[in-house]
């Protein structure tokens, strides 16, 4: 090649080597996408990790484009390169990349802050660019074509706003990017491929004999030209690779994260409709409990109390806070306290279900009767955890209770005195038989004195027996007496059999006179009883006395009536047997109702409170009809 | 006849009543045996032993009625004082119509009950005398001849020997013959003493055949 001194020296391209620089542009171009991601995702440490990292590869891209570039660029004279000067190249587009990096990166990406970007970027494309071209080494001057590199520079600004604005654009990852990202990668790399060629068109080189500095300059050989290309590629590759490998990395993170976010919005929605429902079960069971016809508490195993529903603090009129703990006992009648004290410290000690009753205070100062029952809850190892219970007043039951009970004793009274009356000749017998023998012995010893020589061994007899039948003709009215009294109802106890025998005295004129003979079947060993003994009597004249009336027709047999005691498990037994006619069983069971009579003179209440006698001392009476006539029979419970 | 001392009977089940009665009869010299049943005293009774029976109303098993009903069936005729602690004018009058010497209601007082007792053992004493007077009358009656039978009836109608005769178609004197074997036999004072006996052995006056 001939070599003019006045005329520029003609350079040649070898076109294997620029497109291999266009590849490495596209490369960088892309590395660069897919950095500004990496970048803008991380934070912290990891950032500026990625940021440095990618500007460093980056910059080695368009680094190594440019000089790829600048080598496919054959002049006839040999070319060195000033090597310290192309290390600051590198360092520039490192630091261009790093820059633009950095704004990609951030949150918002205006027109102006693009333009200044894309400004400042092109700048250092441009600095890398020209101090490359600087670093040559070689017997020529440089004369550059202003207009070329005017060119050049607005093709620098133009691919530093493009690549800004796709960058910023691409740099939220979703999976339709990876197409976009390689089509702007091509446009990208074409771009600064454009820049480049053109700042090199812009330079001319004209020959000169002043021979080059050839201080710290290197020429290049294609080996190392080459060598450049590899470590680009590679560098370039494991960006890339990283960038990838991160992005899965991050993408998975991600997806979990945003399934735990599902899960955690799923499971939150469904926290506040439980809560929601519980909320409104818990209002409802406060509105049950506070409303329910009941004062209701809870109370600690230590019988402090914890709880009171509304009607308990409206009707005591006990603020919350004086009733909880042991304060809630002020509401108890004085008379009532210590026995349900008793009753509910037995209970707490057993642990055991109490039932007691007694008057509360209402707000108004007035006491009414409450039944008071309490449960104990206990744990799944049987402790005691907690007790409710309720109040719940009956004073207008116990009322009409006592009414019934007093309307009762008056129809038992009216009932013992009609049968007295029935009996009234039976017991006239029963007192004029003593009175008889007295009457008797004493006009015996009247004429024991009116002799001369009374014998004082028959006066003592007779007088003793006045005494005697005196006694007997008293125990006689007081017993009947007894029964047309109408007291209170007693309990004592009491021997059944004694019972037995009392009432066998009083009627046995009656049985005497209805030809009954009475067979008493008495067990020995009777344990006592609790009871009303005029009541008692009453049951056991009333089912003797029905058992003359049933066999006071018989004439085919004997009226025989068998009156049975027995001891039956922890209960007193008791039968009247008579040898009458028997029970239609139909009418077994409504003999007791009230008003309800076989007999033609009877008034029907005689069985019916019978039956309602027994029930009150806790035991059963019931009618059967056996093998011959009726038999009713009795329980009482032990003591 | 009276040789043998009466007794006086007591059936009450009642004790105490039993021994005040015993106690106030003793007292007056008379002898009482006591029963609480009426079996007891069927038992006791013999039929040679004067006396008579209190007997209460109310017995166990069986009314004191009902057992006065019992004695006269069984031809037990001793006379019955009731005694009871409560009795009713029906009551009474059947005790009474069945032959009761005194129906007393206790308390009762001791005289009316020694008075019922007198009486009663005086009545005992009284059949007793009779029935042995018709056991004599009955005696004699059986030591007739036919044909003195035969006319008895027709001298207590008042017929004359002759009218006997005439009746029975023999003659006047023997017919006088008879007459006077029958008040022989009999031991009739007169014709009015022999009218009494057949009146009390059950021998009707004849319904003469007046020709």
């Amino acid at each position: 090649m001939l070599i003019s001194a006045y005329a520029a020296m003609s350079g040649s391209y070898d076109y294997s080597e620029v497109a291999r620089s266009v590849l490495i542009a596209i490369l960088a171009s892309y590395a660069a996408l897919d950095l500004a991601g990496r970048v803008t995702a991380a934070r912290g440490w990891v950032r500026s990790a990625w940021l440095t990292g990618g500007a460093a590869a980056m910059g080695l891209g368009i680094w190594a484009m440019h000089f790829k570039g600048m080598l496919a660029f054959q002049l006839p004279i040999p070319v060195s390169y000033h090597w310290p000067t192309v290390l600051l190249s590198l360092l520039v587009a490192i630091l261009a990349s790093a820059f633009a990096l950095y704004v990609v990166s951030r949150q918002k990406l205006g027109l102006v802050r693009a333009l200044v970007g894309s400004g400042i970027m092109a700048s250092g494309i441009s600095g890398m660019h020209y101090i490359g071209i600087a670093a040559m080494r070689l017997a020529a001057t440089f004369r550059f074509h202003p207009l070329l590199v005017t060119l050049s520079v607005a093709f620098a600004i133009a691919f530093s706003f493009a690549a800004l604005m796709l960058a910023f654009d691409l740099r939220e990852e979703t999976k339709q990017t990876a197409s976009r990202k390689i089509a702007s990668a091509i446009v990208m790399g074409a771009a600064v491929s454009a820049m480049h060629y053109t700042g090199m068109a812009s330079v001319s080189f004209m020959p000169s004999a002043i021979l080059p500095n050839l201080t710290h300059a290197a020429s290049i050989s294609s080996l190392g030209n080459n060598g450049i290309a590899i470590v680009t590629v590679i560098v370039l590759a494991a960006a890339v690779l990283t960038s990838s490998l991160d992005r899965q990395a991050e993408a998975e993170l991600r997806h979990l994260n945003e399934e735990l976010e599902h899960r955690v919005v799923e499971r939150t929605t469904e926290l506040v409709v439980v809560n929601d429902e519980l909320k409104k079960l818990k209002d409802e069971l406060r509105l049950v409990i506070d409303t329910i016809p009941a004062l209701v508490w809870s109370k600690l195993p230590d019988g402090s109390a914890d709880f009171f529903n509304q009607r308990f603090r409206e009707y005591t009129g006990l603020p919350l806070e004086e009733g909880l703990g042991g304060g809630w006992m002020s509401v108890i009648h004085p008379e009532d306290r210590s026995k349900f004290e008793d009753e509910w410290h037995a209970a707490l000690v057993a642990g055991e279900t109490f039932d007691v009753e007694a008057r509360l205070r209402r707000a108004d100062g007035q006491y009414r009767q409450f039944l008071l029952r309490g449960v104990p809850l206990r744990d799944e190892l049987g402790k005691i955890i907690k007790w409710y219970g309720t109040s719940t007043d009956i004073e207008e039951r116990k009322r009409t209770e006592e009414a019934l009970q007093e309307a009762h004793a008056r129809l038992a009274h009216i009932t013992r005195v009609m049968a007295m009356g029935e009996l009234a000749a039976a017991i006239a017998h029963e007192v004029n038989q003593p009175l008889a023998a007295i009457v008797t012995n004493a006009n015996f010893c009247l004429r024991q004195l009116a002799n001369a020589t009374p014998n004082l061994e028959k006066l003592r007899e007779a007088i003793a027996e006045i005494a005697n039948d005196g006694t007997r003709a008293s125990a006689v009215i007081s017993r009947i007496r007894a029964l047309l009294q109408r007291g209170a109802p007693e309990r004592v106890e009491l021997d059944i059999n004694q019972l037995i025998q009392e009432v066998n005295v009083l009627l046995r004129d009656e049985l005497t006179r209805n030809r009954v003979s009475l067979r008493a079947d008495l067990a020995a060993d009777l344990p006592r009883v609790s009871g009303d003994p005029i009541q008692l009597q009453q049951v056991l004249i009333n089912l003797v006395m029905n058992g003359i009336d049933a066999m006071r027709t018989l004439t085919d047999r004997k009226r025989e009536l068998l009156i049975k005691s027995a001891k039956n498990h922890s209960e007193v037994f008791i039968q009247v047997q008579d040898s009458g006619e028997g029970l239609d069983p139909q009418q077994a069971e409504r003999i007791f109702e009230p008003f309800f009579t076989t007999k033609p003179e009877g008034i029907g209440m005689g069985l019916s409170i019978s039956r309602s006698i027994v029930e009150s001392h806790g035991g059963r009476l019931w009618a059967e009809s056996g093998s011959r006539g009726a038999r009713f029979q009795f329980t009482l419970p032990t003591k | 006849m009276n040789d043998v001392a009466p007794i006086v009977f007591v059936v009450d089940d009642d004790p105490s009543v039993r021994r005040a009665i015993e106690r106030l009869v003793e007292s007056v010299g008379l002898q009482v045996e006591l029963f609480a049943s009426p079996q007891e005293f069927l038992q006791a009774w013999r039929r040679d032993v004067p006396g008579c029976l209190v007997l209460d109303i109310r017995l166990p098993g069986k009314s004191g009625l009902d057992f006065q009903r019992e004695l006269a069936e069984a031809n037990i005729p001793i006379p019955i004082i009731f005694i009871t602690a409560h009795g009713d004018i029906p009551m009474t009058v059947r005790a009474m119509k069945s032959g009761a010497v005194e129906f007393l209601t206790k308390p009762f007082r001791d005289q009316d009950l020694l008075d019922a007792i007198q009486l009663a053992l005086e009545r005992d004493s009284a059949r007793r005398k009779q029935d042995s007077e018709m056991a004599t009358l009955r005696e004699l009656y059986k030591s007739l001849t036919p044909r003195e039978r035969e006319i008895l009836p027709l001298v207590v109608s008042g017929l004359l020997n002759k009218q006997i005769a005439a009746n029975l178609g023999t003659s006047e004197a023997t017919v006088k013959v008879h007459r006077s074997q029958l008040m022989r036999k009999m031991g009739a004072n007169s014709l009015a003493d022999l009218v009494r006996m057949a009146e009390k052995l059950g021998i009707r006056a004849a319904k003469p055949n007046v020709p």
